[in-house]
């Protein structure tokens, strides 16, 4: 167990289990594929904050969050919260959870299940305003909010792309990413020569000393 | 405060501690029930305005230690208003059994209507009983809590072997309670909450600040963590530790019957 005071991350795990639960319930196509997951116990480290916590599918509608679980996970992942921030936004977690530092216990396959199921999670916003604010008001601020998040997906996605082509062609601060592939070849390339070079060396010398023993 | 901070390792004589005073000991029983009979109505409403609602984080982090399974028997020991058992009546599902236990009939007739409220009542029994003399059979229960009551039974020691005899082996006991601040000045701080604005609080939303100032008297009276562990230990409880939460204002203590 953590070093964290219970109440404090028992605080925060309250929060976030009733926000992911309010999300769940406002994804009926999430149903399924969660109630397939029902009963699976993921434990996950977060080696940056010193954090340990359990995730328990507890049904279709339900997730529970825990800071203390006795029972065997399904799954059991450690890594740092840049590891994690990567898995959960990533279109191919199997890629992430290879290529990464994150170390994996147990079986991948309800991790990946849930992930994919969370990064596909079409979450209707609209139901909860319109059944506090009625039919037309409800839709019209739900519309209303669904062009500000178009227009800042839209405003995101243009920045990363004129920052990516100043970083690249104005201030030549970056390498293109091909330019920086082809260097990491080179560089693999040259420490495999270097490796290949040093078991020489050694044969050789271990051949040197059995010759001088010999004599 | 601190000093004031009775070790309870039981007392001698014939007396026992009702908040600061020395009261005889067949009368206490009586005297923490006529407190809880008064504050029974609004007990939870006071709870969240005495801890900001942090009593709730408390408790869900004393229902992650006790690890419930399904098909299991709990006890919840001064369970009163029944926001413990109607936690564990979900986590042990149909199979499973929850008593729900307090020596005061209007605190459990509160928890009671309140569980059938929340449609919580099925797998749940209400047992008014003595924490000390418990009308259970040996070894018949999973897991015990007992949630902000032990400080106000007579005979904390015989309160533990009582729960002792009932746990089966293996079963474990989780002590929910107020207890000593880790840090001197938090200490101070909090002396100063429980006695000046506690009684105040409860003058304003109970219409009984002489209860309130019980409950705060009896906190400091309350053994503090290595106290309470040594005490579990005496029982015969294995295994024994303790988590401080909220800098040590709360503590709850684990054991398990060998």
């Amino acid at each position: 167990m953590t070093q964290h005071d219970p109440a404090l991350l028992s605080a925060a795990l309250a929060g976030a289990e009733r926000a992911m639960n309010q999300a769940i319930a406002l994804s009926p196509t999430s149903h399924q594929a969660l109630g397939g997951l029902s009963g699976t116990l993921l434990g996950v480290e977060v080696t940056t904050l010193d954090l340990t916590l359990y995730i328990k599918m507890v049904d279709a509608t339900e997730v529970r969050l825990m800071t203390h679980c006795e029972d065997q996970t399904d799954a059991f992942v450690r890594g740092t919260l840049e590891d994690f921030g990567a898995l959960a936004t990533s279109e191919d977690p199997a890629a992430i959870l290879i290529n990464s530092s994150i170390e994996l216990q147990g079986s991948s396959h309800s991790l990946i299940a849930l992930q994919q199921v969370v990064s596909r999670m079409d979450i209707d916003w609209e139901a909860p305003l319109v059944d506090a604010l009625g039919d037309v008001m409800g839709h019209q601020i739900a519309e209303g909010l669904r062009s500000v998040f178009r227009w800042g997906e839209g405003a995101r996605a243009s920045l990363k792309r004129q920052v990516s082509e100043y970083l690249l062609e104005e201030g030549r601060l970056t390498p293109p990413k091909a330019e920086l592939e082809h260097f990491y070849d080179a560089v693999q390339s040259l420490a495999m020569r270097v490796d290949r070079a040093q078991n020489q060396v050694e044969k050789l010398l271990a051949k040197a000393a059995l010759k001088r023993e010999t004599q | 405060m601190s000093e004031d901070r009775a070790n309870t390792a039981e007392d001698n004589d014939n007396t026992t501690d009702f908040g600061f005073t020395r009261v005889d000991r067949d009368a206490k029983a009586g005297m923490v029930r006529g407190v809880f009979d008064s504050v029974a109505s609004r007990y939870d409403l006071m709870n969240d305005l005495m801890s900001g609602g942090i009593h709730r984080l408390w408790k869900r982090f004393t229902i992650e230690l006790c690890a419930v399974r399904p098909g299991q028997t709990i006890l919840d020991i001064a369970g009163g208003t029944g926001d413990l058992a109607a936690r564990f009546s979900r986590l042990v599902g149909q199979d499973g059994k929850v008593i729900l236990a307090d020596i005061n009939a209007a605190m459990l007739e509160v928890g009671r209507d309140r569980l059938i409220d929340k449609g919580a009542s099925d797998n749940i029994e209400v047992v008014q009983a003595d924490a000390q003399y418990l009308p259970f059979a040996d070894n018949s229960i999973d897991c015990i809590t007992i949630a902000f009551g032990l400080r106000n039974v007579t005979d904390k020691a015989i309160a533990l072997q009582s729960m002792l005899r009932v746990l089966r082996p293996g079963g474990r006991l989780l002590v929910l309670e107020f207890s000593k601040p880790t840090s001197p000045l938090l200490g101070k701080i909090y002396d100063q909450y429980s006695f000046q604005i506690l009684p105040a609080m409860g003058r304003l939303v109970a219409q009984d600040a002489d209860s309130y100032r019980y409950l705060a008297e009896s906190i400091r009276k309350h053994p503090d963590q290595e106290t309470l562990l040594a005490m579990m230990a005496d029982a015969g409880f294995v295994e024994s530790r303790y988590h401080n939460m909220t800098g040590g204002i709360v503590a709850v203590h684990q054991g398990f019957k060998a």
